[in-house]
């Protein structure tokens, strides 16, 4: 019998069934060795790792969180994992005989887990490594941080946290290893030793993806940063070196553009940046689009109609200004924050989120066309330098990576934007649903709330026309306060030209002046207020009806015909006894108010005066006479034939008080 | 009114009584007030109006540009989604711009028609502000010469100042009469006027809105979308912008 742990080579030399046989046990030997091995080592390497995420950590306070994040990644989530895949493994040990099939379907069943959590771990390792290069520069920290480790882990060593860091990445390159040792001991026609091999081929490409994972990584975080650089830092850039990359790129660009070189085609990858370039428009153009949408809601927030006061105590003109009040203060401003926040902000971080991968596409074709030249360099001399070679791979890296993660990237992406536009369409609707919520009080009181649309549009028709009507008279009304009458008995030269009017052209056609015209061109007249015309035309040449040709009775010309009123004439004196004076109702003033200044005047004798004969006729101070005639038989105007105390004679004209003379007649009468 | 500077000197007596002047200027300045708040209330609804009217536009726009990018050819539920959302923005579009129509008849318009009294009522009382200035004026004439020594002259003048005196005093009496009688009256009429379309007014808005629920209510049951609370939204974009930053090509920053 083989002793575990001993070596016979005497043995080997056995008969040939009993070295069989002597192996067979042997390797049944080695193989549970190397199981324990593995159970063993994982017990260790969790214990250890289980020292540093708490002992150890929560040690180094005099460390930033930040750096203890760096350092320490997602070793708890590496813990939670293997300390699972622990469990599970102790588990195998009680089942003798299928053990080795069962730790073979264990890692088939982890290695992607495993993988998940590792590569994380693996990636940021070497910042980690950096980082702990900064603390070597500084003694004082680091012989704390020396002396915290060897009070936990005194086998760590000088090397410290370095040494600690990176034994997650030794395990998991253990494993295929591991599981190599356990295989090599299986005999191959055993059940477990196919998924032995598959769990050792698992476990390798679990490393290489690591790797690849982790070069991608470096290649991704060297291209994503998309710099703002000011023009005078992109000059500064520029040397030699990038000069002739550029122009070299710009080449081989020409090259492919006049079909001298054949372009790389690349399918897949075209279509994959072509739905990526419609996915970037989209988010663009709705970010763009939101924007607008925002601004024209905070325009309409703005106004404030509710706030006007009409003075109005009640009724649905409060009931608005209350609910709009209450909208404009609580339901459309939460709107808005919501919008911000569930639609605007999330398009925003879309949208810088897909400028990292618009950058590495745009390197991808510059490295594509180093690539290019590269290779043709290839075919001509059949070697190439280091750094071409280096183009090479970091194209293929770039090209490799883009590949692989943009069919996500544009998937998540549409994803997400999808959710936007549903959050979109829920915000409108909870908006709509808050205002009626709000509006439900105010619409029950409303005078016609069970009123159907159609009446009720009929109703407010009606109703509108009839206080349009309302306000038409009002206007009427008001309009209807006209300009004072003018009163202004007429100078005996005035007198005479309204006779010659009269005589003219009829009593209809005689027009008032109300108010100073001053005529601006050569046919418009200007007159004081007062002044009798006659209408000749009431519009001019152009057919202009506010401008009325009238006669002055020495000149002809145009006055606005707003400044006109027509003029009522009293008949001369004969008539005039039995003519009504024409009454002034104050009540009921009447649009063309008859200004009825009487040819025929009564005035008031100034001085006393003596009949001398049987014609004249006595005057005493501050009677009143009535003028019949302004002249005598000969015409003369030194004397008036008057009327006083039922006598008729004539006095001296200027014993007679005329009226006091009108408003100054500033500007020349027409002669 | 006391402003106006007199060419001739003042009355000795108070020719308006002092209520009625005081009467007169709060009605009048009633009137005043109501004029500029109806002319500004009009100019805002006009301009609410419009910023309403643009943000329907742009809503509009959201969806239209979704529409023509080429992923709707590409993918079937997205063309779904954003066809059902354009023409739910489409129809909100047309029953906002019906509601903006109806606020236009039933609310601007009515405000202009109100508004447009006014220029009759200021010229009016500007009338009776002139008339007063004439009473006054020959009112002192009047009282100047019977303060004079009553000769001939003086008195023939008097006369004459009466006569004159008289049609302009009864003309103000009547304009101010007329005035004290219709502003007040004009003044209330506001309350019959407007109820009518402020009622038309938050109906239009309710009519809106409860299109808007419906509509989109509609559309967000078609695309299963339950009504999630705000938080549990802003962890679902967390953690569609985590998932972004999972992968490698996407700047973590």
């Amino acid at each position: 019998m083989a002793e575990p742990g001993t070596d016979e080579p005497s043995s080997r030399t056995g008969s040939p069934d009993g070295e069989g046989q002597v192996s067979g046990e042997r390797l049944l030997l080695h193989q549970r060795l190397a199981v324990r091995e593995l159970i063993d080592t994982e017990l260790s390497y969790l214990h250890v790792l289980r020292l540093c995420a708490s002992d150890i950590r929560s040690s180094l306070q005099q460390l930033p969180q930040r750096d203890l994040d760096v350092l320490f990644s997602n070793i708890d989530d590496v813990i939670e994992v293997n300390s699972r895949f622990l469990h599970d493994l102790q588990e195998t040990a009680s089942r003798k005989e299928e053990q080795v099939h069962l730790i073979g379907n264990l890692f088939l069943e982890c290695h992607e887990e495993l993988e998940r959590v590792y590569k994380v771990y693996c990636a940021s390792y070497d910042q980690a490594l950096l980082l702990l290069d900064t603390y070597r520069r500084e003694p004082e920290l680091q012989r704390e941080i020396q002396s915290i480790i060897e009070a936990v882990l005194p086998q760590a060593g000088p090397s410290g946290l370095s040494f600690l860091l990176v034994i997650p990445l030794q395990r998991i390159t253990k494993y295929p290893l591991l599981l190599q040792k356990i295989l090599e001991n299986t005999v191959p026609d055993a059940s477990a030793y196919p998924v032995l091999q598959r769990a050792v081929s698992a476990l390798q490409d679990v490393n290489t993806n690591i790797n690849e994972y982790k070069r991608r990584k470096e290649v991704a975080s060297k291209y994503t940063k998309v710099e703002q650089l000011t023009l005078r830092e992109r000059l500064a850039r520029l040397n030699t070196h990038t000069l002739s990359k550029k122009t070299t790129r710009l080449s081989q660009l020409l090259k492919q553009e006049a079909g001298l070189v054949p372009r790389t085609e690349d399918k897949e990858f075209d279509d994959l940046e072509e739905r990526f370039h419609c996915v970037s428009l989209c988010v663009t153009e709705m970010k763009n689009n939101v924007a607008v949408y925002l601004d024209n809601l905070e325009a309409f927030l703005c106004f404030r109609p509710q706030e006007y006061d009409l003075d109005i105590p009640g009724g649905p003109v409060v009931q608005y200004c209350s609910l709009m009040r209450d909208l404009q203060l609580q339901a459309f401003p939460y709107f808005k924050q919501r919008l911000k926040g569930l639609v605007w902000q999330p398009l925003c971080s879309l949208a810088k989120a897909l400028a990292g991968p618009q950058n590495l596409i745009k390197k991808r074709l510059d490295k594509l066309l180093d690539f290019e030249r590269v290779e043709e360099k290839l075919l001509e001399v059949g070697s190439v330098t280091y750094e071409e070679q280096e183009a090479r791979h970091t194209y293929q890296a770039l090209n490799s990576l883009l590949v692989a993660e943009l069919p996500q990237l544009n998937q998540l992406a549409m994803r997400w934007l999808g959710q936007i536009l549903c959050t979109f369409m829920g915000l409108q609707r909870e908006l709509a649903q808050q205002v009626l919520q709000r509006a439900e009080g105010s619409l029950a009181q409303l005078p016609h709330y069970h009123l159907s649309e159609p009446a009720f549009r009929k109703l407010v028709e009606d109703a509108l026309g009839q206080t349009g009507h309302q306000l038409r008279s009002f206007q009427e009304n008001f309009e209807k306060v006209l300009p004072p009458p003018t009163v202004q008995p007429l100078l005996p030269g005035a007198e005479r030209q309204v006779q010659a009017l009269l005589s003219r052209y009829g009593p209809e056609k005689l027009y008032q002046v109300t108010s100073g015209v001053s005529g601006a061109g050569t046919l418009d007249l200007t007159l004081p207020r007062g002044q009798i015309v006659a209408l000749l035309q009431n519009k001019d040449t152009r057919g202009n009806s506010s401008r009325w040709l009238v006669d002055t009775g020495g000149h002809r010309g145009y006055v606005p015909a707003g400044k006109l009123e027509l003029y009522r004439v009293i008949p001369r004196q004969e008539e005039v006894k039995e003519q009504e004076w024409p009454h002034k109702d104050s009540r009921h003033l009447t649009p063309a108010p008859v200004p009825s200044v009487p040819v025929v005047t009564q005035v008031v004798a100034v001085y006393p005066f003596v009949a001398r004969s049987s014609h004249e006729v006595s005057l005493q101070a501050g009677q009143l006479v009535t003028v019949l005639e302004a002249q005598d038989k000969k015409g003369n105007p030194e004397w008036s034939l008057v009327e006083v105390n039922e006598q008729r004679g004539y006095v001296p004209s200027s014993f007679l008080a005329r009226a006091a003379s009108p408003a100054p007649w500033g500007w020349g009468l027409p002669s | 009114m006391s402003w106006i500077p007199f060419k001739i000197g003042q009355p000795k007596k108070q020719i308006v009584p002092k209520t009625v002047e005081r009467d007169f200027e709060r009605e009048y300045g009633k009137l005043q007030q109501l004029e500029e708040q109806t002319r500004r209330l009009q100019k805002d609804m006009k301009k609410s109006t419009d910023a309403d009217l643009a943000m329907s536009k742009s809503a509009v726009k959201i969806s239209l540009d979704l529409l023509s990018n080429p992923l709707c050819e590409q993918d079937q539920d997205f063309l779904n989604m954003v066809t059902a959302l354009d023409t739910a923005m489409k129809r909100m579009d047309a029953f906002n711009q019906e509601k903006v129509n109806q606020i236009q008849k039933t609310v601007i318009e009515p405000l202009k028609k109100f508004g447009s009294v006014f220029p009759s009522l200021n010229m009016a009382v500007k009338r009776r502000e002139q008339a007063l200035q004439d009473y006054r004026r020959l009112q002192a004439k009047v009282e100047k010469y019977e303060e004079k020594e009553k000769t001939g002259p003086v008195l023939a003048k008097l006369h004459q100042a009466r006569e004159e005196l008289r049609p302009v005093r009864d003309d103000f009496e009547a304009k101010n009469k007329q005035l004290l009688d219709e502003m007040p009256r004009f003044y209330h009429s506001r309350l019959d006027y407007f109820q009518p379309s402020f009622e038309a007014l938050i109906r239009a808005q309710v009519g809106y809105y409860s299109e808007m629920q419906k509509i989109f209510g509609d559309l967000t049951q078609q695309l299963d979308q339950p009504g999630h609370p705000d938080e549990q939204r802003e962890r679902e974009n967390e953690a569609r912008l985590s998932e972004l930053r999972a992968l490698s090509i996407v700047a973590d920053d």
